[in-house]
């Protein structure tokens, strides 16, 4: 079954590289630009796994986490965050928002793909 | 106004001819004969006229369009200092490319398709100032002798005061 | 590596909208607008720029944005004010970014040291935030840097797992490693006691995927511990009373290898991990007790800890919770409690709209999926993303103006076709061309406005211009912007950073005095350049105003006569003088500065801005100041404009710079005493060219059966030229003669006419500027 993997992050340069890692691996990828496209691509597409960023406009990575979560339909959805903050803040943040694990960026390709095998069945 | 694609049409010819040898478009002004080589030929062209541009010297016959671009047309024969070319329906337009541009070069004829051996090409002989500026060398071909083309001076020098 | 190459393009793409974006949100906080909004944007611009740059390796940029954004970080949360002297701070760390985002694209090194100094800046104003951590926060940085950044790419694919733990290994290691003698009594087998809380499955974590980790170091036995399940009556749905015991071996077993598969799970669980041989203390009561008070509102854990079996025989979900969750795709395992009759409800609830069976179940299932709806879900494996605008390659939008622009032609050749007899005869074609015409115009619009952008995107680049060309020359200069939405074809933006980037150097170097003769004038020691587009009819207007010295005349015309540009014996009008400064060749500067210098001048604007049908114009008020204008078309694709015939061979000449066409034989001309032609029109003597005598050409019709068209150019003096036949108005599409050829004097450009032959375009304004030195030579 391929899996389908909802990249959200407002940068274009990040999206492409996620794309292409992933479709490489044979993931199917959707993506969006922020939370809040991200939320409406949740809910019009069935998604294995989610890899949001954090800094964003319009609805940024933690509220879209929370958003996510306070939903009753993905609470055993996977969120993994993309991050470049070293700073434990970020991560625990995203992670008291419901996050599942991060990434730090730059990532690796088969490191990416190793995190995500780790949080999807 | 049929084009002649020349390049789909030779292209067994041009795979088995080897590193030493080339070759030539050979066409006619007049009595004498020059050539190109045949990998700078895009296609080749009746005369059917051109736009005369102003501010040129006299070997630039003008422009035409050439499916949707424009090309200016090199009169050969006015080019070696012979006078214009009076062109009918029957002369021909030769299309090359000249490093990343193409340019069309007005001649009476073109005659034959000739492959020859690098070594066989000789320098041109001092004397004609036009011939040593416009040809790379001299090859003879069944007791023909075939002046090579050198495009890249030919097109030069087209603007009035240049 | 072309994958990496068209990363890079995408990378540095993104860059220059986000230094766009940067110069457009620091002129906003320049002026005052300081709120969260617009810090936030800064940030996230300088916090992209610094992700990507770490994704190429580009350490310099990644460690000077990394500094910067630090700040900025500060600055949002309050930590550091934001005075003036941060915003400027802030505004040269723009341009050192800018700077290290060029170097990288082209790449050049940079010194290693550049941007130092505000990197110290940024440094010590955060740590006067920081009171006596100094030391700390130094360390802070260097050590973030160096951990997570100067790896390069290459180094961060192996390491980056290891980099991750070594900063949080120790501290998570240290308890065990003080309990316990760091020998395991027998190398590489481990016991593992796992405990998850409650908030582990709500962050969608799995028992399950952390044994398959644990599974591939080694191998692996694991007990579940049963024992808390309570009785089925006390049973909490989402309570969770289960733990496990597990037992790995693998040779070369660590125990950080072992934490490292719970990295996720760290604090959302009990983790003890011995080496076998020591007694794992009996269920020692991990922290917070997991036997929480279950909210059934807020029913927020997930079951997947458990086995399918148990997933399938729990008791699931709470029927009151329904109307919130809208039906995911496996309705049967996550709602095994629907009967088939509610089944079937979702199902067509889902399908296109149909009223919905009251004799349903009481579960509110049938209401309507939310949002889920109208997105096109429902055409299964569809991937649209709701979004609202879409990116396209720029080659497929040309390609379609293309087709567009010759569709239009086609048109209107088409029209021409139609003769009075014609009409008169078919009523219905003639109709059906007027639809035709009016979709093609219509058609034309819209993609043309496709390809439309603000012109921000190049007035944008020009602060930093003036603020370096203000340090250089010493100047205080202030740059105002105005019509900057003003939209104009993309094509054209392209053409016009140079001409403007070279058009505000002339402002800045020779129009701008220097602060104290502007004070001994009577002047604000701040010169200003004001840079305006607005759009006039077809064409917009790009304006660049000084309030400095204006052209020095006198200087221009004595360097005019020195380089043969005027002859003598003619004395040139003040506008004559002023358009001099276009002439080839023709730099004013004494010596050729660093600044506007370079040995080129303002012909260069003008060649540019002739190459995509435009024209220039510039007005002096000596001590005042000058104004330049660049008048250019809204579309590079089509043109209007005048069919005329010179000789044998068709020109065409720019409607937007005709005033009006006439017979010659309703003309009056008069000979002046150089021997010039000109035409009288309304009290006004206009100089005349004859077309076909300037280019050469030769005509065989009668003085009076030719027409005079009479031509203005942006601003300038008006010219007629006189042509041989007039034959009507069409839209044409410019074709480039450099392409395969070169410039030609007095000649604009190409078009293809309806019959295949090449027309061309008669550069009006080029025309004039050679009369002017063929007077003079």
């Amino acid at each position: 079954m391929t899996l389908r993997v909802l990249t959200v992050d407002d940068s274009r340069t990040i999206l492409a590289m996620l794309h292409h890692t992933l479709s490489n691996a044979g993931f199917e990828v959707l993506q969006a630009e922020d939370g809040k496209q991200g939320l409406d691509v949740l809910m019009s597409h069935d998604i294995d796994v989610v890899i949001t960023d954090i800094n964003m406009p319009v609805m940024d990575g933690i509220e879209f986490i929370k958003n996510v979560r306070a939903s009753g339909q993905y609470q055993s959805l996977p969120i993994l965050i993309l991050t470049t903050e070293t700073s434990q803040d970020k991560r625990d943040q995203g992670k008291a928002a419901g996050g599942t694990g991060w990434i730090v960026k730059p990532f690796d390709p088969d490191k990416l793909i190793s995190v995500i095998h780790r949080v999807v069945h | 106004m049929e084009a002649l694609s020349l390049r789909e049409d030779n292209g067994d010819k041009t795979a088995v001819v080897g590193q030493n040898t080339l070759q030539l478009i050979a066409f006619s002004i007049g009595e004498q004969t020059y050539g190109v080589e045949i990998t700078t030929v895009r296609e080749i062209r009746a005369w059917n006229g051109a736009t005369p541009l102003p501010n040129t010297r006299d070997f630039v016959r003008g422009v035409i369009n050439l499916r949707g671009t424009i090309v200016p047309i090199f009169d050969l024969r006015a080019r070696f200092g012979d006078g214009q070319t009076s062109p009918t329906k029957n002369h021909v337009v030769v299309v090359m490319s000249v490093g990343d541009k193409w340019v069309g070069i007005l001649v009476d004829a073109v005659s034959d398709i000739l492959t020859v051996s690098r070594e066989d090409i000789h320098n041109v002989p001092e004397g004609n100032a036009i011939d040593t500026e416009l040809l790379n060398g001299i090859i003879t071909h069944d007791s023909r002798m075939v002046g090579l083309i050198d495009l890249h001076a030919v097109v030069n020098g087209a603007k009035l005061d240049g | 590596m072309s994958d990496l190459d068209d990363f890079k393009a995408t990378y540095f793409d993104e860059c220059s909208e986000l230094m766009n974006e940067l110069e457009e949100q620091f002129a906003a906080i320049e002026g005052g607008e300081r709120d969260a909004d617009r810090l936030n944007a800064v940030f996230r611009a300088i916090h992209s720029i610094k992700g990507g740059a770490g994704a190429f390796g580009f350490s310099g940029l990644v460690g000077f944005a990394h500094a910067y954004e630090t700040l900025l970080d500060y600055v949002r949360d309050g930590r550091v004010e934001m005075t003036d002297d941060v915003v400027s701070l802030c505004i040269r760390a723009n341009d050192i970014v800018g700077d290290y985002i060029n170097a990288a694209q082209s790449g050049e090194e940079l010194a290693a040291d550049y941007g130092q100094e505000e990197k110290q800046r940024f440094d010590a104003i955060a740590r006067g935030q920081r009171g006596g951590d100094e030391d700390e926060w130094s360390g802070e940085i260097i050590e973030e840097f160096d951990i997570e950044f100067t790896p390069v790419r290459v180094e961060l694919a192996v390491d980056d797992g290891d980099v991750v733990e070594a900063v949080e290994a120790p501290v998570a290691a240290e308890p065990d490693t003080f309990d316990a003698p760091p020998m395991p009594v027998e190398p590489g087998h481990w016991e593992v006691r796992f405990t998850p809380y409650r908030q582990l499955y709500s962050r969608a974590n799995d028992p399950l995927l952390l044994f398959r980790e644990l599974a591939a170091l080694g191998e692996i036995n694991v007990r579940a511990i049963l024992t808390d399940i309570p009785a089925l009556s006390d049973f909490e749905p989402f309570g969770v009373y289960c733990s496990w015991e597990i037992s790995l071996f693998a040779p070369d077993l660590t125990e950080s290898a072992i934490r490292e598969v719970f990295e996720f799970v760290d604090g959302d669980c009990s983790i003890e991990v011995v080496p076998l041989g020591h007694v794992v203390p009996p269920a020692a009561a991990p922290a917070p007790a997991p036997v929480a008070v279950v909210q059934p509102a807020k029913a927020d854990e997930n079951l997947m800890a458990l086995t399918e079996d148990e997933v399938a025989a729990a008791p699931v979900r709470l029927v009151a919770e329904a109307p919130s969750a809208p039906v995911a795709a496996e309705p049967v395992a996550e709602e095994p409690a629907l009967s088939f009759a509610d089944l079937a409800n979702e199902i067509s609830a889902s399908a296109p709209p149909r009223p919905v069976p009251q004799a349903a179940a009481p579960k509110p299932a049938a209401a309507p999926k939310p949002a889920a709806g109208g997105e096109g879900g429902e055409e299964g494996g569809n991937r649209a993303v709701g979004v609202q605008s879409i990116r396209v390659d720029l080659d497929k939008v040309d390609r379609v103006v293309n087709m567009v622009s010759e569709l239009v032609i086609t048109q209107s050749m088409l029209t021409q076709q139609m003769d009075e007899n014609l009409r008169a005869r078919y009523t219905e074609l003639v109709r059906g061309l007027e639809v035709l015409a009016q979709t093609t115009r219509g058609l034309q619009d819209s993609v043309m406005a496709i390809r439309a952008q603000p012109v921000k995107s190049v007035f944008s680049r020009m602060p930093r211009l003036v603020r370096e060309l203000a340090t250089k020359t010493g100047k205080k200069i202030k740059l105002e912007t105005i019509g900057e939405n003003t939209e104009i074809d993309k094509t054209v933006i392209e053409q016009l950073s140079d001409p403007l980037t070279h058009m505000i150097r002339n402002s800045a170097d020779h129009g701008i005095e220097d602060p104290e003769k502007r004070k001994s004038r009577g002047k604000s020691e701040i010169g200003t350049i004001r840079l305006s587009a607005e759009q006039a009819g077809g064409n917009i207007l790009i304006i660049v105003e000084d309030d400095g010295n204006g052209i020095n005349r006198e200087r221009v015309l004595q360097l005019a006569r020195d380089k043969g540009l005027v002859a003598p014996d003619i004395t040139p009008t003040d506008e004559q003088i002023d358009q001099l400064i276009f002439a080839p060749g023709f730099s004013t500067a004494d010596a050729v500065s660093d600044i506007s210098g370079r040995g080129v001048g303002m012909d260069v604007v003008l060649s540019n801005i002739k190459k995509i049908g435009g024209s220039v114009h510039v007005r002096s008020w000596t001590g005042k100041g000058s104004r330049v204008t660049l008048r250019l078309p809204l579309t590079l694709a089509v043109l209007d404009v005048m069919l005329v015939k010179v000789g044998e061979s068709p020109y065409v000449v720019p409607l937007s710079s005709i005033v009006e066409t006439m017979q010659c034989s309703g003309a009056i001309f008069e000979r002046v005493p150089s021997g010039g032609q000109v035409l009288q029109v309304r009290g006004e003597y206009v100089q005349v060219i004859d077309v076909a005598q300037r280019f050469g050409m030769h005509s065989n019709k009668a003085p009076d059966d030719r027409f005079v068209v009479l031509c203005e150019s942006e601003g300038s003096q008006k010219v007629a030229l006189v042509v041989d036949d007039i034959i009507g108005q069409q839209q044409v599409v410019i074709k480039s003669l450099e392409e395969n050829f070169e410039q030609v004097e007095g000649i604009a450009g190409g078009t293809i006419l309806g019959d295949g032959n090449v027309a061309l375009i008669v550069d009006v304004q080029g025309l004039r500027v050679h009369q002017i030195h063929q007077n003079a030579a």
